[in-house]
């Protein structure tokens, strides 16, 4: 009895380490407008639209690391000096009062990029410009410019291949900093970008197959450029349908791109992606919605709602009345409560710590859990 | 892979009988062959180079707007009918002054630039041209030296106004030009006037602006191009002495000299007489000095805002005598009637055009090749050329009458918008126009031929040329093995250093014949151009005379003994030729195209008349009359004669050598290389196919 428990103990550290069981704590966005040139604004009005939207879906600016190669609204040729639209009527300046960009200009880099997507920065890159996302995380990462056959140009002078991004990706993964993530890209066969993945967890969608275009929708004809393309337009214009509290989900997004509009085949991959997509809501990655867990102590390590009773048990009866009060506040939480929302991790834990309670000699269960490990010490080192 | 050598090698000594000789590599092999059958090939080639030249506008391409930035026509035109009645008012009040007044309208002008908001200031230059010098050819615009001594007798003012990017860096501009004879100038002219004025009523206050914009109003006293020229070369090269010019006249324009960056396209804009046509007609020039044209795309943006958006009907220069000439009609139609059957054969073939389009092309095409080849440019935009600048001429002509008030109106905002879309493209650039072509023929306002294309005419006209030379030389060696009983085997290799020493020596005499106008023009007194083409003639005849005489075995009239085997003597006359014309194809592609169509024949088909008269056959007969009548139509002055006489212009009987005279002063005047090339490539070519004519073999 006693051994099958070390080998549980052994066996839930391992458990830990694959991260599935981990449960959706933050939500992240990365919005990339890769390409610089007044021609190119509509790819600055995209990313910027994207940004408005998650924000408001309720990203914090905290968590979206916002990369803008180049500063359409001070452009000299911009007839509206420090304003940016992306659509003809004008009404909505993306460029207003709370615009964060994390990185600006020539810092747009395939290298600053993929820094940022895997996280190893040089010491002095201050917390703002750096994904700080775990395990528990669902990123959203968007990428638009001017792209081909697997790779996405980036300022006109490198590029990111469908590799490096694959890499990146596989980086995260190990390095658990992300639980899901979302790659939406928007450029000429942007298909082509996602061949090389294979992470899991990874849910890619494109505007185009190869061989395909990805169109501006509309030109503005005061500012003279065109200012958004097809695939975001489309996107935007479902999102703008949606509220914080909305239960859209992944399916109705991907089926809301109509071929005929979008002049290419939008390209979704989900091979990676476990869940299914009609029950997953775009808020997933789109917005920060998630189920707020209630526990009773941030600090303790075992913080458990049965757990806690058995310590309480032995304590002193003046302090029992007390916290019996709490208790009985926080009953209505607990009803409400179902078990599918208890947090698996949890309650592995306080199962755990309930069965090593039940031991009456700790002292045998010490000793012979140190035998068991020099014999496991001694069978690993034979065999090496 | 050692054993497959050693097979290789077994082969070899296999098929060559156990000798050890290697066979020639393919490429030898095929050298050798076009040698041996040179006469059929070069015949060949040469009919090929030909049938190319004529099948130009049949492959010309659909011009498309190559740099993404550009973006013609994607914004809407920001015009307002003040901006009109701006322009209308600068056109009222100059005319108005003009009767009241005597002198500087420039004034005025430059008043109205002010109002708008720029910077104005006047510039006084010399109405002196350009003067022959032999070492200027290629050193690019002058380093235009002020002169001391100058006198107040004749000046001219320019005015300029400068409008800044009102969010611009300052690096960058556009340059607009309005020529305007503020003494004598039209109507018509004072309408260029009036479209600027509405165009920089609106580039004064509007927020797009990312490159300053410049308006230069040329005082085209003196001609379009000087005053251009003039201020161009004090915006790029500051003289920091005061110079005389400053005291003269009223105006004061010691205020300083305003620039604005570098100049990223120039716009040349002139208004002149009434259209032909029910619309307004738009004319691009493009060509300037030594056929150097601006990139495509400038023209391209023009033209597609001139026929999408404001309905002009745009041209281009064309050779109008071309239009009604039967051959060409001829051509044309066999050209359709191929192209029509290629397209029943295979419908993806799509080459035919129909006649009349093939006319037009070639029309144009002609004049395109023409303009480029005489190396002069056709408006005021060449002067921006010779510092790196896009620039075109437009040539506008209304279809109203200059009075007439109503029709002004929509002309103006007509002009102003295209020049306004025009410099908005212009503006949304980020690096100078470098994405389309720059060497191209246009064969209409939206058609063009790119280099790759149009070389192959030339290419084919000048690959005989080495491959005879081979031949005869091969030939020649033979025959002078034959004929001497002095067999000079151990110099076999140097049997051409005769023959290149009277080629050598005739083209020093071109070189010396080239650099004589410069010394005619030293001769102190007035003459005319006549007397001076009189005196040019008879110092390069005695020249020549004094050539034949002094090196032996030069002249076609000494005894045989010292003269050189003609066959040799053609070869390495060949390949002067074939240099010269490779050379000449890098400095101006169309002088040596249209160099080649007459210097190839030639020089393929001379033979001594000596033997074919002796001879009586048909066949040699023949080739001599060929030849000379090619060579009557190779001597420069006949070409000029004859180049007049198709293009329309009606000669003068006597004054030809004055005419001629003038044609070459302009040539040179222009630093065309053109000149160059008939001094030191086509006359001595010419004069060695003479002397091979009158060979006394």
């Amino acid at each position: 009895m006693k051994i099958v428990i070390l080998v549980m103990l052994l066996c839930y550290s391992f458990a830990f380490s694959s991260g599935d069981t981990t449960i959706h704590t933050n939500n992240w966005a990365v919005l990339v407008c890769t390409s610089r040139f007044w021609f190119n604004y509509r790819h600055m009005a995209n990313t910027l639209s994207l940004y408005r939207t998650v924000k408001r879906l309720g990203i914090p600016d905290e968590r979206i690391i916002l990369m803008l190669a180049d500063d359409m609204a001070c452009n000299a040729r911009n007839e509206y000096p420090a304003q940016v639209f992306n659509n003809e009527n004008h009404k909505l300046n993306l460029y207003g009062d709370n615009v964060e960009v994390d990185y600006r200009g020539y810092e747009v880099t395939v290298e600053n990029f993929l820094r940022v997507l895997t996280g190893r920065h040089e010491n002095a890159v201050p917390r703002s410009k750096r994904l700080l996302s775990d395990e528990g995380s669902h990123i959203l990462l968007y990428m638009t410019g001017h792209g081909g056959d697997e790779f996405l140009k980036f300022q006109d002078a490198e590029e990111l291949q469908s590799h490096d991004l694959a890499d990146a990706v596989k980086q995260m993964k190990e390095k658990r900093r992300f639980k899901e993530l979302m790659i939406m890209v928007d450029t000429c066969q942007a298909a082509t970008l996602f061949n090389q993945l294979q992470s899991p967890g990874v849910l890619a969608i494109g505007s185009s197959l190869k061989g395909e275009n990805s169109y501006s929708h509309h030109l503005d004809s005061d500012v003279g450029v065109s200012v958004v393309d097809r695939f975001t337009y489309y996107t935007l214009a479902f999102f703008e349908r949606l509220n914080i509290y909305d239960n859209a989900s992944l399916n109705s997004l991907f089926r809301s791109y109509d071929p005929k509009l979008l002049m290419s085949t939008a390209y979704y991959r989900t091979d990676l992606y476990q869940p299914h997509l009609a029950e997953v809501p775009v808020t997933n990655f789109f917005g920060s919605v998630m189920e707020t867990i209630h526990t009773d102590s941030v600090y303790k390590a075992f913080s458990s709602k049965t757990s806690n009773n058995k310590i309480n048990s032995e304590m002193p009866v003046n302090q029992l009345s007390e916290h019996d009060e709490l208790q009985k506040a926080n009953i209505p939480n607990d009803e409400l409560k179902t078990e599918k929302q208890k947090c698996p991790y949890t309650q592995m834990r306080v199962d755990l710590h309930e069965k090593l309670e039940k031991f009456e000699n700790v002292d045998t269960v010490v000793n012979l859990g140190i035998a068991v490990m020099v014999f496991v010490v001694m069978i690993s080192s034979s065999l090496l | 892979m050692a054993t497959e050598k050693r097979d290789k090698e077994e082969e070899e000594v296999k098929t060559d009988d156990g000798s050890l000789k290697i066979k020639p590599r393919p490429i030898v092999q095929l050298g050798i062959f076009l040698v041996a059958h040179s006469p059929v090939f070069s015949v060949v080639f040469s009919a090929a180079g030909v049938l190319a030249l004529l099948i130009l506008p049949l492959l010309a391409k659909n011009t498309y707007i190559s740099e993404n930035a550009l973006m013609p026509g994607s914004a809407r035109s920001m015009l307002s009918n003040r901006d009109v009645s701006d322009g209308s008012k600068l056109v009222k009040d100059i005319k108005n002054y003009r009767l009241n007044h005597e002198g500087q309208v420039q004034k005025l002008i430059g008043k109205y630039m002010s109002e708008m908001g720029a910077e104005v200031y006047y510039q006084k230059f010399h109405p002196e041209g350009n003067q022959f010098h032999p070492l200027h050819f290629f050193s690019g615009p002058d380093s235009y030296t002020l002169l001391d001594n100058v006198s107040c007798a004749s000046y001219g003012v320019n005015v300029a106004g400068i409008i800044r990017a009102p969010r611009g860096d300052g690096k960058e501009s556009i340059v607009l030009v309005t020529p305007y004879d503020f003494i004598n100038g039209g109507d018509y002219e004072a309408l260029s006037l009036g479209i600027t004025g509405t165009l920089f009523s609106l580039l004064a206050r509007v927020t797009w602006l990312s490159k300053d914009i410049i308006w230069l109003v040329a005082d085209s006293r003196y001609g379009d191009y000087r005053p251009v020229a003039a201020w161009l070369t004090e915006y790029h090269s500051p003289s920091f002495k005061d110079s005389d010019l400053l005291k003269c006249g009223e105006l004061n324009t010691a205020d300083k000299f305003r620039r604005a960056g570098t100049m990223a396209a120039a716009l040349v804009l002139k208004v002149d007489g009434r259209s032909e046509r029910f619309e307004d007609t738009l004319s691009i020039y493009a060509e300037a000095s030594n056929g150097q044209m601006p990139n495509l795309d400038l023209i391209n943006v023009v033209n597609y805002l001139a026929v999408h958006r404001q309905g002009f009907y745009v041209k281009v220069e064309k050779v109008v005598s071309l239009l009604s000439s039967s051959w060409l009609k001829i051509i044309g139609e066999i050209f359709e009637a191929v192209g029509k059957l290629a397209h029943t054969l295979n419908p993806d073939w799509n080459f035919g055009i129909p006649t009349a389009d093939y006319l037009e092309g070639s029309a144009t095409l002609a004049s395109s090749l023409y303009s480029q080849a005489l190396g002069i440019p056709t408006g005021p935009h060449g002067a921006f050329r010779d510092y790196q600048v896009d620039a075109i001429t437009l040539k506008v002509s209304p279809r109203f009458p200059p009075d007439s008030k109503t029709r002004q109106h929509d002309f103006f905002l007509r002009g102003a918008k295209l020049l306004e879309g025009t410099i908005r493209s212009v503006n949304n650039l980020l690096e100078k126009f470098h994405q389309s072509f720059f060497l191209y023929l246009l064969t209409s306002p939206s058609k063009f031929i790119s280099v790759g294309v149009y070389m192959i005419a030339f290419a084919l006209l000048v690959a005989s040329l080495p491959m005879v030379a081979a031949s005869l030389y091969i030939d020649g060696c033979k025959a002078l093995n034959n004929s001497t009983l002095n067999p000079a085997g151990n110099f076999k290799s140097w049997k051409w250093l005769d023959a290149a020493k009277q080629v050598f020596a005739l083209h020093l005499f071109g070189l010396i014949v080239t650099l004589l106008p410069y010394f005619i023009c030293q001769v102190p007194g007035q003459h005319s151009p006549s007397n001076r083409s009189i005196m040019w003639g008879t110092t390069s005849s005695s020249l020549l005379l004094i050539t034949f005489a002094t090196i032996p075995g030069c002249s076609p009239f000494s005894s045989r003994r010292h003269g050189t085997n003609w066959a040799v003597l053609k070869s390495v006359t060949i390949s002067a030729a074939f240099i010269g014309l490779c050379l000449m194809s890098i400095i101006n592609f169309a002088t040596a195209e249209i160099g080649a169509l007459l210097l190839v024949p030639t020089c393929l088909i001379v033979q001594p008349i000596k033997p074919a008269l002796r001879s009586r056959r048909i066949k040699s007969l023949l080739g001599a009359f060929c030849s000379m009548v090619l060579l009557t139509i190779g001597f420069p002055v006949m070409l000029f004669a004859i180049s007049k006489g198709l293009f329309g212009e009606g000669l003068v009987g006597l004054s030809l050598g004055g005419e001629f005279w003038t044609w070459l002063e302009s040539l040179w005047a222009w630093k065309s290389a053109t000149y160059l090339y008939i001094g030191m490539v086509h006359l001595p070519c010419w004069l060695l196919c003479l002397c091979i004519l009158f060979h006394p073999s």
